[in-house]
């Protein structure tokens, strides 16, 4: 454990945060010069439309491209979500300089102390994607939290940054349920790690299986459950466990398109979240399961949904789908027009995913 | 003639069996009519004499305790012209007399219903009328009279004479009324009166106690209307018959007071001469004869007298188809009827003025707006000779005359100068010091005629500010009455209801009043009550042209009335975001003071008062 990288660790992380603070400062600083010169007060939201998310092949995400739309304190229409996203930007301001967490559904009550409304959730989950796509931040960096959580387990020793824990290290293996991934955990400075991988899985009952089995012994992995796809958080993690701990990434789905889609998302972004760009592991890799793994596998499989076979044609349209196993496997899918799950496994024995399956999936990513 | 007796009944008792036609049918209608009949002629008086009106009225129970209807005294005095003092009892003592006989726009048409009114009154409560006037503002004659019904004459009941320092007309009656059932009526038709005349000072004191005042708006009247001669359109075979004979020569009585006038216009009064002498004279002095001279001198040189002859005859026929001359001579006792040879110089003068003008002279000479040239075609188009003498008429030749001035289309539309309208800019003030309102529009259209009655309409709508919603309200007014009964029936409101409003922007229930005004010597009323307007198309038409015409000005201030609603909540919307954005923004730039973030708003107030 070197004290030196943790230092750099927090001082990356002091760094962040306070420019996030001084980007906040400035955006206040534009909008208070404007009304105090008798101006309407106006600032650019990057466009999130359809036709300004583009591709990045270099980054290998989704990015926004130069569209962007003037958003005007005095246009009626405007207006009120003017005030709502400057609220927002206040809110947040006090979120991070106090160092305290808010969920999504937290913020839509908070605007209520305030006297701005939003009409539901949707509407206030709107403007805080706006408020990222106007810092270029994830939510998370200004301590707005989503509901869901995904877990995490393995020889990993953190430090808390959250107040009332700071410097307080622990270690993820000490609980066999798991740790949550939450806003002090997502906060928390990675110190060090005996593992050698990580091993991303969507499903909440597997991850357990995978504790029980020592998985995280016997292929010095770290296990994160994404719970199905993976939240922003669990995706920074994964991102800080690569580029901070030098880890590979691998990741296991169910094997129908969801489950590819969730691999794809995990390593190039969403669309959704074209406006964010340290949420990505380019280098991570679809274990499985794959459409061809379930003829090989001889694996029970249900029939696809309508849905599922529309999903399908969705992300052939998708750019990263056009080459390597994402094109392949995609083809597959839809000729078998069937899908099988994890679980599907136990059809042969309930370890049989992480005794034969899991070495074997490992052995082939090598040449992946 | 048949021997059989007819039994004459008078104007006045015409009118007693008939009262109700002139809407003196039961105590709370007549009230009403009385009241009208007494302030248009008060106003009638002083348009007429270009003297801003001043006009009082006064309905006083005789006994407040009693139950209605019961009898009230109506006094109204106005401070016009007055009334010579010895027109007095004919004018309000007999039925049928009135000074509005010529052709112009008037209130009332004969000054008929004032008499009505007394008449009424008299036959319900047994009272007389008080008549009090000065003409100079010096003296002041009044009479307290009575009607006799049977014989139209007015029974004097006292005259005295007082000493005044006001010019003007009061008039008393008692009458039989119902005010408890009349008043809002009479409360309407006092307050839409002064609407229509803003340069009149009207004040009611009614029965309960309450004055009612509206002060002049305006201090200029109109300008007066002048009589004119009728349009070709607007008569029929009776008018033309009374024109003829009004215009053609009657045959002279040679009586002393004949002679004597023929003697001084040919300045023989203490003269004497012959009959040559006389000959030369009048053709010597002929230009300057009057016309009955001009017809005795030719009567002379036919028969050949001199004055002393011609004083012993009676002339009796001159009968200008069988050119023949008869007269009764008093000395031989007999008719004498002899030739008129037309080679006689005096024969073609004579002829003219027992025949009375020439078809054109006479078109010309008596109706409006007809010159030679139209005289010329209308005669080619009637088929009548255009020289041909009126009085040569024959009763087929009337006929055919009247007709054709019915159907020839090219006479020019009669003449407005005998109409009176309010104009644009009276309508307007009054209109705005009566409803206060938001938008206010008015027009007046150019004249028309139906029928050969020349008439204006004047329309004004107002929305909002004073008017209360709920009701569209239209005011109806012809001749600057109001109309008050009998709305259903009406061509304006008819006009109004065929009216898209939505198109106008207009709901059914926005604060909108609309003041119509149709002027005319003649308002074709579809019943004798004269408080609605039958449908004449023409008339139609014209109201419709001025509705529509306001309808878009009111179209496009409701347009403007709907951006400056939404620049409102817009306003508001400002009021309530910009706050919480200078505080947010305050916080987030870590500063201490609000940013002054009111001069935003105040720019804005002046972008909207610029687009106004």
């Amino acid at each position: 454990m070197s004290k030196s990288k943790n230092n750099k660790a927090a001082k990356v992380a002091t760094e962040k945060r306070d420019a996030l603070l001084d980007l906040l400062k400035n955006q206040g600083a534009q909008i208070y010069n404007d009304l105090d010169k008798g101006k309407f007060p106006q600032f650019s939201v990057p466009s999130r439309s359809v036709s300004n998310i583009v591709y990045d092949k270099k980054l290998r995400q989704y990015i926004l491209g130069n569209a962007a739309s003037l958003r005007s304190a005095r246009n009626m229409s405007q207006l009120r979500s003017f005030t709502q996203l400057m609220w927002l930007a206040f809110f947040a301001n006090r979120l991070v300089h106090e160092k305290k967490s808010s969920t999504l559904r937290d913020v839509y009550y908070s605007s209520q102390a305030f006297e701005v409304e939003f009409e539901d959730q949707p509407e206030s989950d709107n403007i805080i994607v706006d408020l990222e796509a106007v810092l270029a931040r994830p939510r998370e960096d200004f301590h707005i939290f989503p509901e869901e959580r995904s877990s995490i387990f393995g020889d990993l020793t953190i430090e808390y940054t959250v107040p009332g824990y700071e410097g307080k290290r622990m270690r993820l293996s000490d609980h066999p349920d798991g740790y949550l991934i939450g806003p002090s955990l997502s906060s928390a400075e990675l110190v060090d790690t005996s593992a050698e991988l990580v091993i991303a899985i969507e499903k909440g009952g597997l991850f357990t299986r995978f504790i029980e089995e020592k998985v995280d012994k016997k292929f010095k992995a770290i296990i994160v459950d994404t719970a199905g796809q993976a939240p922003r958080a669990t995706r920074y993690l994964l991102k800080r466990l690569h580029e901070q701990m030098k880890l590979p990434v691998v990741i296991l789905t169910d094997g129908d398109v969801y489950g590819e889609h969730i691999a794809m998302v995990i390593k190039s972004g969403s669309a959704n979240a074209a406006h964010l760009r340290e949420l990505t592991v380019p280098d991570a890799k679809w274990l499985g399961v794959w459409a061809s793994d379930i003829d090989k596998f001889k694996l029970p499989t249900i029939p696809m949904t309508e849905s599922d076979i529309k999903r399908i044609y969705d992300l052939q349209k998708d750019p990263r789908y056009q080459e390597g196993i994402w094109k392949t496997e995609l083809e597959i899918f839809l000729k078998i027009k069937r899908k099988a799950e994890l679980e599907a496994f136990s059809k042969y024995g309930l370890t049989n995913i992480t005794d034969k399956y899991l070495p074997h999936k490992l052995e082939l990513a090598k040449s992946l | 003639m048949s021997k059989e007796v007819f039994n004459q009944i008078s104007p006045s008792e015409f009118f007693y069996r008939n009262r109700d036609l002139a809407g003196f049918s039961n105590p709370t209608r007549s009230l009403y009519t009385a009241v009208r009949e007494f302030v248009e002629n008060g106003l009638d008086a002083c348009d007429q004499q270009g003297i801003l009106p001043d006009i009082h009225l006064r309905i006083e129970a005789v006994d407040p305790e009693k139950p209605d209807p019961k009898p009230y005294v109506l006094t109204v005095k106005d401070n016009g012209p007055g009334m010579d003092s010895k027109q007095i009892p004919l004018a309000f003592g007999t039925v049928l007399y009135g000074s509005k006989f010529g052709l112009k726009q008037a209130r009332g048409m004969f000054g008929l219903g004032a008499t009505m009114a007394i008449l009424y009154g008299q036959i319900t409560t047994n009272k007389p009328v008080t008549v009090s006037s000065s003409v100079d503002g010096k003296a002041m004659h009044e009479y307290t009279m009575m009607l006799d019904i049977q014989k139209n004459k007015p029974v004097i009941m006292k005259h005295k004479q007082t000493d005044t320092t006001k010019k003007g007309l009061n008039v008393s009656i008692t009458l039989d009324g119902d005010y408890s059932k009349a008043g809002s009526k009479i409360r309407d038709y006092v307050y839409q009166t002064s609407l229509i005349t803003p340069y009149a000072t009207i004040t009611f004191d009614d029965p309960k106690g309450e004055k009612f005042q509206y002060k002049r708006i305006v201090d200029t009247m109109p300008p007066a209307p002048t009589i004119i001669r009728p349009h070709p359109h607007g008569v029929d075979v009776e008018t033309i018959r009374r024109m003829i004979a009004d215009t053609h020569y009657q045959v002279p009585v040679l009586d002393n007071a004949m002679i004597e006038k023929v003697k001084k216009e040919l300045g023989l009064s203490k003269k004497n001469l012959n009959f040559e002498g006389i000959m030369a004279r009048a053709e010597k002095k002929w230009s300057s004869l009057s016309r009955p001279v001009r017809v005795i001198v030719a009567v002379m040189s036919f028969l050949n007298m001199d004055f002393e002859r011609i004083m012993k005859i009676r002339l009796e026929d001159i009968d200008l188809i069988h050119k023949r001359l008869s007269y009764y001579d008093f000395g031989d006792a007999k008719l004498v009827t002899l030739e008129m040879p037309k080679s006689n110089p005096y024969y073609k003068q004579l002829a003219n003025t027992v025949q009375g003008d020439s078809l054109i002279t006479f078109l010309t000479k008596r109706f409006q707006r007809i010159g030679q040239a139209t005289a010329i075609k209308f005669a080619e188009f009637a088929n009548l000779k255009a020289e041909k003498r009126i009085g040569s008429f024959t009763n087929e030749e009337l006929v055919q005359l009247s007709d054709s001035l019915q159907k020839y289309e090219d006479f020019l539309t009669p003449d407005p100068s005998c109409l009176a309208p309010l104009g644009e800019e009276p309508l307007k003030k009054g209109m705005q010091q009566f409803f206060k309102p938001d938008f206010l529009e008015v027009y007046q259209r150019s004249a028309s005629a139906y029928s050969g009655f020349p008439f204006v309409i004047e329309m004004g709508i107002a929305y909002g500010g004073g008017i209360p919603a709920g009701k569209m309200t239209v005011y109806r007014f012809a001749n600057r009455i109001p109309l008050l009964y009998d709305e259903g029936s009406d061509v304006v409101l008819k006009v109004v209801n065929e009216t898209d409003w939505n198109r106008y922007k207009v709901k059914n229930e926005s604060p909108v009043v609309i003041v119509s005004h149709i002027c005319s010597t003649r308002i074709p009323y579809k019943t004798v009550g004269k408080e609605n307007v039958a449908d004449r198309e023409e008339i139609e038409k014209e109201l419709r042209l001025a509705l529509q015409y306001l309808s878009r000005k009111l179209a496009a201030y409701m347009s403007k009335r709907g951006l400056a609603e939404i620049e409102k909540k817009r306003a508001n919307l400002y009021l309530k975001y910009l706050p919480l954005i200078a505080q947010f923004s305050t916080e987030l730039a870590g500063k201490n003071k609000e940013p002054d973030y009111k001069k935003v708003i105040k720019d804005l107030n002046n972008v909207q008062v610029e687009e106004q």
